[in-house]
């Protein structure tokens, strides 16, 4: 039995597996990582995504197109992180009781829509909704071990690791991307540059939008193909859980959502094996990210207490 | 100026304008209502085919049958607890959001002792299960204020992936140990009789535990506002710089908060299945309740009697809004928590109707200026 | 004739709380002049030089540059039209180079991407030029404060800036970097730029100043030719009226001989690898003031949070409040020992701004007995000592539920000073106690702390500002880069370029001389 489990763990399924569950983490990560550089905490994410999720799902069903419903998804996005910029910036509210409360009632308002939709509270799932495929890379897919991993993946998939890339350049080679992360480090000198804070904080809250949209529609529309209650069950906190461990390390971040999506991946091999109980098999996700969390956060700790500090 | 007033030249004044603060906040939160329920309206006019009749249900419906308001009575009460935790925490400025984890693995205390022989009193057996889960509540929601605390971890990533491990405990233990085979989802033996709470009144079932939960949040009134240790939470919730400069220590604030808001979660999570239920449904009972406790505390400023009052008026609006599921099914009840949506918005927003309130300061002011 | 560059006509500015910060001011700079403005701290030089900026739209009147009426709509169009100024608090990016601080806002690009090479071949070449010696490839967070102001500079030269402002930037450096600033404006203004310089030091003003420009309470009392103004002159026209200096005339006790409030033995304290406090000894006794001076950075920051409590890195040595070894101890168990501190952060450490006033003026000893019943807070009690302590620190304020936050400057500062006063402890570590603040409330802070000393408490004044340090200690340490670098037993008999000697490093003291600190 264990050994089923260990030949599981090393094959290339596995390793499949893995890419897959790995892009709405990643999604989520980047999301929370560019918000973060112009100095804002997004964690809404997780609310973002169900919305995407939702909303990418419905415009598919009502256009008839899976794009279109990919622009609903992150037009959706977008209009929560405005509203969130306006409550926050305009009207003086604490950003983060805004994003605790869309959190909070994220569940709740997609079921209405939903209802309101469907007449069902539970998933699309009596829609009938075009859905976004998988690409075959030719050459590449018939070269044996690689062939595997490198093709056949979900559409939005590659989309998310053209981001990842684009994403690295766009925040350490452009200009924009310096004024952002001038805006995270020191508001008043980015200011005294010349720089508009308040625009490039916006800026990189609909980027953040954007990216945590595409981590809800691909759940929805590319990896499940429905829209599902409580499908997004905490993949927007491992993103910025990510964020913390990066300490605004770009690829430290993706590494981390990486590691998590091995977790969810070894997660979801041992709960189709009877010897674990599944409902601990469960939780094996949440329980790496906590506990790799607070390593991370004991080991800062020590640094801090031994003099390391860095001014940023 | 009256004769009355003998106190010193620095008391407060008690202005009936809204340049009180306490009466613009009132001001501010009837608005907010109002722009929520006419929001709601626009949504209903859009969704059924009856609006006024579907808000007037909703509004005044739970009046109707001394029944419906009693069951706004009975579920209030729990959720009111849960409220309260959320506001001893967010008071402190934490954002520990275990609540809705406790809640839940709680609630595998309080079906196995209340579904156990222990003891055949009917007075006794309710109140060890009260104690199982404020003792197991207090103790588990330490943990994430304390990483935070010594350590500085992100408390409120750590506090949802508990939830989500907690989850996962509870059905494990609610499976293994006190699993019933009689039903389909997993789920615990029924309660013994002795464990359930009966009323005192029942036409509006009002239990003991609605008296409990008043005697809590006067207690927490008390606390918040007169003692040194609501005085230390307002320091650390303000501004935690200033607090630690202060002397008051951050470690052991948020512990003392994280265990009464884990004993208030104990509380909460009792009351609900000890008058709600008679039997414990890990995926069903509890789920939603810890984090629902966060809005009420939004919605009540983090005040115990606010929160009280708010946790009432939500139950109504869902009461209200389960009445016209029934008769006008196009309307989910889910669209009360668009009604919460809105207000907490609003009524967070600092600048929402300050002009209003500035245009009045200036206006008393040139007035003060004049004499 | 030379001709006018800027120009003010009857610039008002009223802030939208109703605070008036400039009335109707007319100023004229000539271009290739060093123009000074000068005024106490709050009589609205700031806000002018915001005006002129482009930070701040003027409520009324014209600011006229170039023969061009501007339109700011921000500092950017300032910037554009060639204004450049340093403020007086760094806006620089510690974890950037010194290229990416130089070009944030103006990159020279190459497509899309920044262009590095281009960059810092300009920058490099720029330093050059004007003799900068700065190695532009190197991280901001590595220079010292001196260095960081030339980057500041060099930031508005990159820019083309031919009016350059200067907000108090003598602040932070020694006399002898003092000196060497001066040298590099005036080789500006030899190259045509013009120089405005905000200060209210006066000697520095009257060393390197063309012209001066008076601003008292948000008036302009007029501007004059460096030449025709005496020290006595210009001070009346900034305050009205003599200076009170000489605090040294209200100390009563001269006798030092009391018991010691604060002794510190051997401290030592690394980070990042380096010493930041290096093997520092001194004492405080009942009845004086020991002052601390040095350029900021140099390890006085870490020294007070040691000696607080606040410090989260170890550190080794002695740390002895009022008789007790309190290394152990957190901040309360030291306040417990009789400590008390004014902090440098006044709105980041010293109050909870959205508090009302008397909750503010209790935090640092709201356990005590004579404020508290047996479970409750005796509300009463609060009241009566709040509005005790709003009347004899003259706190403006209609109420004490007033929210802190709604507080000037000056008056917030004294909350901070009453509170710690009503400790009624017997060491005060005040930290720049009146940075920032109107000069009424600085001599009303400055009073208040002779009358603790005089009372018997002991006083660690750390403070950036030479003046504050020389005229209210009876003894003065000069720190540099972690270490004590002289030891001065009387302070009325040093002067500001000795002391600049040691702050800068350039003099250093033997260990026997440096022992008396101890005051054994």
């Amino acid at each position: 039995m264990l050994s089923s489990i260990f030949s599981t763990l090393f094959s290339m399924r596995f390793l499949v597996t893995i890419v897959r569950l790995a892009t709405p983490i990643v999604f989520a990560a980047i999301g929370t990582f560019i918000a973060a550089q112009s100095g804002i905490g997004n964690i809404a994410i997780e609310s973002i995504m169900t919305f995407a999720a939702l909303a990418s799902v419905l415009g598919s069903y009502l256009s008839g197109s899976a794009w279109v419903g990919v622009l609903f998804g992150i037009g959706i996005g977008i209009v929560t992180v405005m509203l969130i910029a306006f409550f926050s910036m305009k009207m003086g509210a604490n950003a983060m009781l805004i994003m605790i409360a869309l959190n909070t009632f994220a569940d709740a308002v997609a079921i209405f829509v939903l209802y309101l939709v469907t007449g069902e509270k539970g998933t699309t799932a009596s829609l009938t909704t075009p859905v976004l495929g998988s690409i075959d890379i030719p050459i590449i897919k018939d070269i044996p071990i690689l062939g595997e991993i490198l093709s056949g993946q979900y559409v939005l998939t590659y989309l998310c690791w053209i981001i990842v890339i684009l994403l690295f350049i766009f925040i350490y080679k452009t200009p924009t991307g310096m004024r952002l992360r001038a805006c995270g480090l020191n508001a008043d000198a980015a200011r005294t540059a010349g720089i508009n804070v308040e625009k490039m904080r916006v800026l990189s809250l609909v980027l953040s939008g954007i990216f945590a949209a595409l981590g809800g529609i691909y759940l929805s529309l590319n990896y499940l193909k429905i829209f599902s209650r409580g499908m997004v069950s905490g993949q927007g906190w491992m993103g910025v859980a990510a964020n913390g461990i990066s300490a605004g390390n770009y690829w430290i971040l993706i590494l981390s959502a990486l590691i998590f999506a091995i977790f969810r991946a070894v997660s979801i091999i041992f709960s189709s094996n009877s010897a674990i109980p599944t409902d601990l098999v469960n939780a094996i996700p949440y329980l790496a990210v906590f506990a790799i969390l607070t390593i991370v956060s004991i080991v800062n700790y020590y640094r801090v207490k031994r003099g390391h500090v860095e001014e940023q | 100026m009256t004769d009355k007033n003998t106190s010193s030249k620095y008391s407060k004044e008690y202005k009936l304008s809204i340049s009180n603060p306490k009466l613009f906040d009132a001001i501010k939160m009837a608005i907010a209502i109002l722009i929520a329920l006419a929001i709601t309206f626009v949504i209903l006019c859009l969704i059924s085919k009856d609006p006024i009749n579907a808000l007037k249900t909703i509004l005044l419906g739970p009046l109707s049958k001394r029944r419906y308001i009693g069951a706004v009575i009975e579920s209030f009460i729990s959720f009111a607890f849960a409220g309260l935790a959320a506001g001893v925490l967010f008071k402190a400025g934490g954002f520990n959001m275990g609540a809705e984890g406790i809640f839940i693995i709680t609630g595998a205390v309080v079906a196995w002792i209340a579904s156990s022989p222990v003891t055949s009193s009917p007075i006794l057996h309710p109140i060890l299960c009260y104690l199982g889960a404020m003792l197991v509540g207090g103790i588990l929601m330490i943990l994430p204020s304390f990483l935070k605390a010594k350590f500085g971890t992100n408390e409120m990533v750590v506090s949802l992936m508990l939830n989500s491990i907690y989850a996962g405990v509870t059905a494990y233990i609610v499976r293994t140990f006190i699993a019933t085979q009689q039903r389909g989802s997993v789920s615990s033996k029924d309660y013994l009789a002795s464990a359930r709470i009966g009323y005192l009144y029942e036409p509006l079932r009002i239990s003991a535990c609605f008296i409990l939960l008043i005697i809590v949040t006067i207690g927490l009134y008390l606390m918040m506002n007169k003692t040194k240790l609501g005085y230390q939470m307002r320091l650390a919730g303000v501004n935690p710089k200033f607090a630690e400069y202060s002397g008051v220590s951050a470690f052991r604030l948020s512990i003392t908060t994280a265990v009464i808001a884990g004993v208030l979660c104990g509380m909460g999570s009792t009351t609900q299945l000890l008058t709600q239920t008679s039997y414990y449904t890990p995926a069903q009972s509890l789920v939603g309740i810890g984090f629902s406790g966060m809005l009420l505390s939004m919605l009540g400023k983090n005040n115990p009697i606010g929160i009280v009052i708010a946790a009432f008026f939500i139950k109504y609006l869902e009461q209200g809004a389960a009445i016209l599921y029934f008769v006008d099914n196009a309307v989910p009840s889910e669209i009360v928590s668009i009604v919460e949506g809105i207000i907490i918005m609003l009524i967070s927003s600092q600048y929402f109707l300050r002009r209003l309130r500035e245009r009045q300061l200036l206006k008393e002011g040139l007035e003060e200026h004049a004499k | 004739m030379s001709e006018t560059i800027l120009k003010l006509d009857n610039v008002t500015k009223v802030y939208p709380n109703g605070t008036v910060a400039n009335r109707d001011i007319n100023m004229e700079f000539e271009k290739g002049e060093i123009h000074s403005i000068v005024g106490e701290n709050g009589a609205g030089k700031s806000t002018l030089m915001k005006v002129i900026f482009g930070i701040e739209r003027p409520s009324s009147g014209t600011v006229t540059y170039k023969g061009k009426e501007t339109d700011f709509n921000s500092s950017m169009d300032a910037i554009k039209a060639g204004i450049g100024m340093v403020h007086q608090h760094f806006m620089l990016i510690p974890s950037f180079s010194i290229v990416d601080n130089i070009i944030l806002g103006d990159e020279p690009k190459n497509g899309i991407f920044i262009d590095k090479k281009e960059a810092a071949k300009r920058c490099q070449e720029l330093s050059d030029k004007y003799n900068f010696e700065l190695d532009v490839n190197a991280k901001v967070s590595t220079l010292s404060v001196a260095k960081r102001q030339k980057v500041e500079i060099l930031k508005t030269l990159y820019r083309n800036a031919e009016l350059i402002i200067l907000d108090e930037p003598t602040s932070v450096l020694t006399p002898q970097e003092t000196d060497k600033l001066f040298d590099q404006l005036r080789s500006f203004k030899e190259q045509g730029h013009t120089i405005l310089f905000i200060s209210h030091k006066l000697e520095e003003v009257k060393k390197i100043s063309d012209k001066i420009s008076v601003i008292r309470n948000g008036v302009s009392k007029g501007t004059y030719l460096n030449e025709e103004l005496t020290m006595q002159q210009l001070t009346n026209l900034i305050i009205g009226r003599d200076l009170d200096n000489d605090m040294n005339a209200y100390k009563t006790n001269e006798d030092f001989h009391g018991e010691k409030a604060l002794q510190v033995k051997d401290l030592y304290m690394e980070r990042n690898g380096k010493p930041v406090l290096d093997h520092m000894s001194f004492a405080v006794k009942a009845g004086e003031i020991l002052g601390i001076a040095g350029v900021e950075g140099n390890g006085q920051q870490e020294l007070v949070r040691c000696i607080t409590g606040l410090e989260e890195t170890k550190y080794t040595g002695e740390i002895d409040i009022c008789g007790n070894v309190v290394n152990d101890l957190k901040i309360k168990g030291r306040r417990n020992l009789g400590m008390a501190y004014i902090p440098e952060d006044r709105m980041g450490d010293g109050i909870a701004g959205a508090l009302p006033i008397s909750d503010n003026l209790i935090s640092t000893y709201y356990d005590r007995e004579d404020i508290n019943g047996k479970i409750f807070m005796d509300t009463k009690a609060i009241r009566k000592t709040s509005e005790d302590l709003v009347d004899t620190f003259a706190v403006k304020t209609k109420s004490i539920d007033t929210s802190v936050n709604s507080l000037s400057g000056g008056n917030i500062q004294k909350v901070v000073v009453a509170r710690e006063y009503n400790t009624h402890s017997k060491f005060m570590i005040a930290e720049q106690p009146t940075h920032g603040i109107d000069i009424g409330s600085e001599e009303f802070v400055h009073h208040k702390l002779i009358e603790m000393r005089n009372a018997g408490a002991g006083i660690l004044l750390v403070s950036a500002n030479l003046n504050e340090v020389m005229s209210l200690s009876d003894r003065i340490i000069v720190m540099f880069d972690g270490q004590i670098a002289g030891y001065f037993p009387k302070a009325q008999e040093v002067n500001e370029s000795e002391l600049g000697m040691y702050m800068l490093g350039a003099r250093h003291q033997t260990p026997e001389e440096i022992g008396g600190a101890l005051n054994d």
